[in-house]
């Protein structure tokens, strides 16, 4: 590969590190600092993502929708665009895209907003039916002072969107300025020569990964814990060479609750699936996704349509589709044992104060390692907040936090174990609880044994995995998450 | 008067000594007793009538890395016993999931909790001591209790019953080493603390003892935050010293900047497995308030060092892209590079500069290298192409360091040393427009010139988290850890007059943004005191002119000078490069 082209690869991915150092440290929403749950990148002038800097896995794919959400508006250059619509661009309505036109191509960042409004405070609620109860939907919008304030006006804690949005525009700035300056050194030319390289470079090595797996045809299933009775996913793997198709053919038709993902979630969690078996270290950009098709029929689960509610799907039926495409692979390859597929979203909050959080677990074991326990397994890996800075802030206290032994499913390599947190609430608030595996448990493999399901407790008493109620001052709610499963007999 | 430097490092042991206006250094091999070492450097630099004598050491880094510290208890409010195990959640790597994070200095068996709870208004539940496990047969403990950074009651008590209990053991309490908020950070430090404290006390008793037998003075410690300790200070927070070996590198680069008349300066310490930075701003090593050593955190100052992975002995290899990559993997001191004709067969970055004819076909230390060795290891790979891409490693690092940071790298100087470090740095500058390269004549020994000089400093830090209008009296020198109300990252600002004003203009500088109707938030006092180190006279060196493009062969490093540069040595014996 041509040296100098690498070399200004190497410039553009620090832009794109930069980018998110300063979202991360200047914003305002625990969500944003203290757990990271945002992402920045560049993306080249026809639309495609050239690098990013990575905190969640679930952004992998959902970035490029709104880069082509934006673009068919034909920004202005110094404009700068914002929506949150998970069917023009979004992913779920807390997760705010900026997306501005840079001297080459586009910079983007993505970060989990801590409300977007709605019905319930942290917009993440438990039993939303249509997407309008789950927050304010921002379609492309030019973002300029009038726009900002309108969506603003309807969201809770108007103050820390404030200082979120500008943490945001921050980054976008920097962008600006450093692409502009690249350009001007190297020459545009140049620069875009070296974005090319990136998207192909990464191509290359992921087709050299792919076509190191056997050719053939595996399928897989699971399901979702939703409130009506268990949905059903389906996934065909189909290995062709250098190639590679996941078809979700015969998953459950879309969900009347929120379980429902826009097909931008859905090609995350395969990207996801097939960057850690295939290479785990390929620098990120679209390339490397050139070589996965992802089908998935309209007005199912998997390709959700307006006006279905979603919050549950980016952050829950992601983690299934992880794990059922995983299963499939497990045909073709060396996979993991299922991993605690939830993220075990708990919001409260009320008038005064919204807080979001989401708790680790066990990750299943490997065919030559035990999973770790007390971490994110598969779509997220955000930070917990520290006790110490959650009791500052909130009126919350935390009565436990511990692991969860022997939760972990048995097998020649163990699964990890997941945790133990309590809370408790120290004023009056709504709780909108949204997990997963707590009726089915995560599966082992190779014969190893599942992991213990989770289970949510208020006050001592069984709540269900999907719950949305009133807690009052002294209420412990307790959540125990699930452990991974093993490897192997 | 004679002052002595000794810092021992993982292959040699390097000695300068100071004494009646000249600059004496020697190497010697590090032996498996740093203390022996030290003695045998402080002997071939002929060391006599010292007065002052200050050491780097990394008996408590490599304790650390190789886990031989002591058998460690950690105590923890009940109910948060797992503390050290349940980490941030996060896992190590986002797409190799099996991928554990290294092991925390306590396993399970031996975290137990105790019958308390303070919370951010007080104690919410009192301690019962007799809640207290028995723990026999440890050599250490932490105690670390939620919130004793704020109130340091609970723990204290705990930790007195502890050492009465068990008199032979180490015990460390979290608001004793690093009184800060966020606990896991603090937890990890503390049980750091503990779990080095008998092994890094036996070695420096040993070295006490050496040092008085060979008729030198009670050395003084490097810390990490580049401020020396008496022997007796570094014993009992051993912590302290986890970065001491880079801090050197920093605090005499800084010095060899401030006597060349710069005061802004970049350093770059460029040895044979990884390479450390550091901005250095009006004369002073920046300094950072946490630093990962060995993949656990810890919460104390340091010099704000950031490290690559690649360096002069780092192998160059194709990835599955077809892209060449260099490190981290590195053919070390052993068998060494394939120019070294010790049996290396790979391709490293020193092999590729000596095809570019910017290495001499013998080393400063006699050291022969084989031409055809390196050719033959780097077959088809274009030497010049393992130059560029080594060096785009290093140019991020430089940027971490200094535009990241809202530094601008074109009004410093880059200060190159370490073994390959001023084989790289005209090439690094040019691509960061930096107009001033200084190699000092000590490149090879500088983080022992950085022990002769470096400050006696004591840090301290007292812990607030409340508003800043209500936070009283502030000590009038020092730094202040400051934040938007709301926010979770501080900034520090230095201590006096319009301190919020200049904590918005730092916040503008930083993240392109203020907001001035934003209340502040103290969270935390840094103060340390300082008395300065001896006032060093470098003695002159020969003049020395060098137009590129030039091999120039210094006292102990080789410099690569290409076109467009010229370099002159001053009066303090530094060389001088600069772009024409």
């Amino acid at each position: 590969m041509n040296i100098e082209l690498q070399v200004l690869g190497s410039a553009l991915r620090g832009v794109a590190e930069e980018m998110g150092a300063v979202l991360v440290r200047s914003a305002f929403s625990a969500n944003i600092k203290e757990r990271r749950d945002c992402s920045a990148a560049l993306f080249d002038d026809r639309g495609r993502m050239v690098a990013q800097a990575e905190h969640i896995p679930v952004h992998l794919g959902a970035m490029p929708e709104a880069v082509a959400a934006v673009r068919a508006h034909e920004p202005a250059p110094g404009e700068v665009w914002f929506l949150n619509d998970p069917y023009t661009g979004g992913t779920h309505l807390p997760d705010v895209t900026l997306v501005s036109r840079t001297e080459l191509g586009f910079a983007v960042t993505r970060a989990h907003h801590a409300d977007v409004g709605g019905r319930e405070p942290g917009s993440m609620p438990a039993d939303s039916r249509r997407l309008e109860e789950e927050g304010v939907v921002i379609p492309p919008t030019r973002l300029d002072e009038a726009s900002l304030a309108a969506a603003v006006a309807d969201m809770r804690n108007v103050e820390e969107r404030y200082g979120d949005f500008r943490a945001q525009l921050a980054a976008h700035r920097l962008a600006e300025r450093r692409v502009a300056e690249l350009c001007e050194r190297r020459g545009r030319a140049r620069v875009a020569a070296a974005m090319e390289e990136l998207y192909r470079y990464s191509e290359r090595r992921v087709r050299a990964g792919i076509a190191a797996l056997p050719d053939g045809r595996w399928q897989a299933a699971d399901v979702l814990e939703a409130p009506e009775g268990e949905l059903r996913i389906e996934v065909a793997l189909t290995i062709a060479g250098d190639e590679l198709e996941l078809d979700f053919a015969g998953t459950a038709p879309q969900h009347a609750g929120n379980l429902n993902c826009p097909l931008a979630v859905t090609r995350s969690a395969c990207y996801f699936v097939v960057r850690c078996l295939t290479d785990p270290d390929v620098p990120a950009s679209g390339g490397a996704y050139e070589p996965v098709t992802v089908r998935a029929p309209l007005g199912t689960l998997v390709n959700a349509t307006p006006p279905a509610a979603v919050a549950a799907g980016n952050v829950e039926t992601s983690c299934r589709l992880v794990d059922c495409v995983f299963r499939a692979f497990a045909g073709a390859t060396d996979a993991p044992a299922q991993g605690q597929g939830t993220m075990n979203n708990v919001t409260l909050g009320n008038d005064r104060f919204t807080y979001y959080e989401t708790l680790a677990g066990g990750q299943g074991a490997c065919p030559r390692a035990d999973g770790p326990s007390a971490v994110h397994v598969t779509m997220s890996n955000t930070l917990n907040t520290p006790v110490e800075a959650l009791e500052l802030s909130y009126p919350l206290r935390v009565e436990r936090y511990a692991l969860r032994r022997g939760s972990g499913g048995g097998g020649r390599f163990t699964g990890g174990d997941g945790v133990v947190r309590e809370l408790r609430v120290l004023e009056g608030c709504r709780l909108s609880l949204i997990s997963e595996r707590r009726s089915t448990a995560p599966g082992g493999a190779a014969g190893g044994e599942p992991g213990a399901r989770g289970r949510n407790l208020v006050n001592g008493e069984d709540v269900p995995a999907k719950a949305t109620l009133d807690l009052s001052a002294g209420d412990v709610l307790r959540v125990e998450t699930p452990g991974g499963g093993g490897f192997g007999q | 008067m004679a002052v002595l430097g000794v810092d021992v490092g993982g292959t040699f042991t390097d000695a300068v000594l100071l004494a009646d206006g000249e600059v004496r250094t020697a190497k010697v091999a590090t032996a498996r007793r740093q203390e022996e070492s030290v003695v045998a450097a402080a002997r071939a630099v002929g060391a006599a009538d010292v007065e002052r004598f200050t050491h780097g050491t990394t008996v408590a880094t490599n304790a650390l890395l190789e886990r031989k510290g002591a058998r460690t208890a950690f105590v923890a409010t009940a109910g948060f016993e797992h503390l050290l195990h349940l980490r941030r959640q996060n896992r190590r790597h986002l797409y190799r999931l099996c991928e554990q994070h290294p092991e925390p200095l306590v396993p399970l068996e031996r975290c137990f909790g105790v019958d308390e709870r303070v919370g951010p208004g007080g104690v919410l539940r009192p301690l019962r001591l007799d809640s207290l496990p028995d723990l026999e047969g440890v050599e250490a403990v932490a105690v670390c209790l939620l919130f004793a950074f704020r109130e340091p009651e609970h723990e204290r008590l705990v930790a007195g019953e502890l050492r009465r209990r068990l008199p032979a053991a180490r015990v460390v309490a979290s608001h004793e080493v690093a009184p800060e908020f966020r606990e896991y950070e603090r937890a990890s430090t503390t049980a750091a603390d503990a779990y080095l404290g008998p092994v890094v006390s036996r070695y420096l008793r040993a070295l006490a003892a050496a040092c008085a037998e060979a008729r030198l003075p009670e050395p003084l410690v490097l810390r990490s935050s580049g401020g020396v300790a008496t022997v007796d200070e570094a014993a009992a927070h051993p912590a302290f010293a986890l970065v001491s070996g880079p801090a050197g590198g920093a605090v005499g680069a800084a010095l060899i900047a401030r006597r060349s008349g710069f005061a802004d300066a970049i350093s770059l310490d460029m040895g044979g497995t990884s390479t450390d930075v550091c901005l250095i701003a009006g004369g002073e090593v920046g300094r950072a308030s946490e630093r990962a050593v060995g993949g656990l955190p810890i919460r104390l100052p340091t010099v704000d060092v950031h490290t690559v992975g690649a360096g002069g002995g780092s192998i160059a290899w194709l990835d599955a892209g077809g892209a060449l990559r260099v490190g981290p993997h590195s053919a070390g001191a052993d068998p060494g590079p394939a120019c070294y004709g010790r049996g290396g067969t790979e391709p490293t970055v020193t092999d590729a500069n000596l095809v570019l004819g910017r290495l001499p076909f013998t080393l400063a230390g006699g050291l022969q290298l084989d031409p055809d060795a390196a050719e033959r290891a780097l077959g088809d790979v274009d030497p010049g192409d393992v130059v560029r891409v080594v060096n785009a490693e290093m140019l991020r690092a430089l940027r971490v360091v200094s535009v990241e940071r809202g530094h601008d790298p074109r009004e410093f100087a880059l200060v190159a040393f370490g073994g390959a470090g001023p084989l790289h740095a005209c090439e690094l500058a040019e691509e960061l427009e930096i107009g001033t390269v200084l190699v000092p004549a000590a490149a090879g020994v500088l983080s022992a010139l950085g022990l002769v000089a470096g400050d006696e400093r004591r840090d301290g830090v007292r812990s607030y988290v409340v508003p800043l209008a209500e936070a009283g009296e502030l000590p009038e020198a020092g730094e202040a850890d400051l934040r938007y109300a709301g926010q979770s990252f501080e900034l520090t600002v230095a201590l006096g007059p319009q301190l919020a004003e200049r904590f918005h203009r730092a916040h503008e500088e930083r993240y392109g943004y203020a907001d001035r109707h934003r209340p502040l938030e103290l969270v935390a006092v840094r103060t340390a005191e300082i008395r300065p180190g001896p006032d060093l006279e470098l003695p002159p060196a020969p003049p020395l002119r060098v137009t590129g493009p030039a091999v120039a062969e210094l006292e102990g490093a080789t410099c690569w000078v290409p076109a467009g540069w010229v370099g002159e040595r001053d009066g303090q014996g530094t060389t001088i490069l600069r772009r024409t």
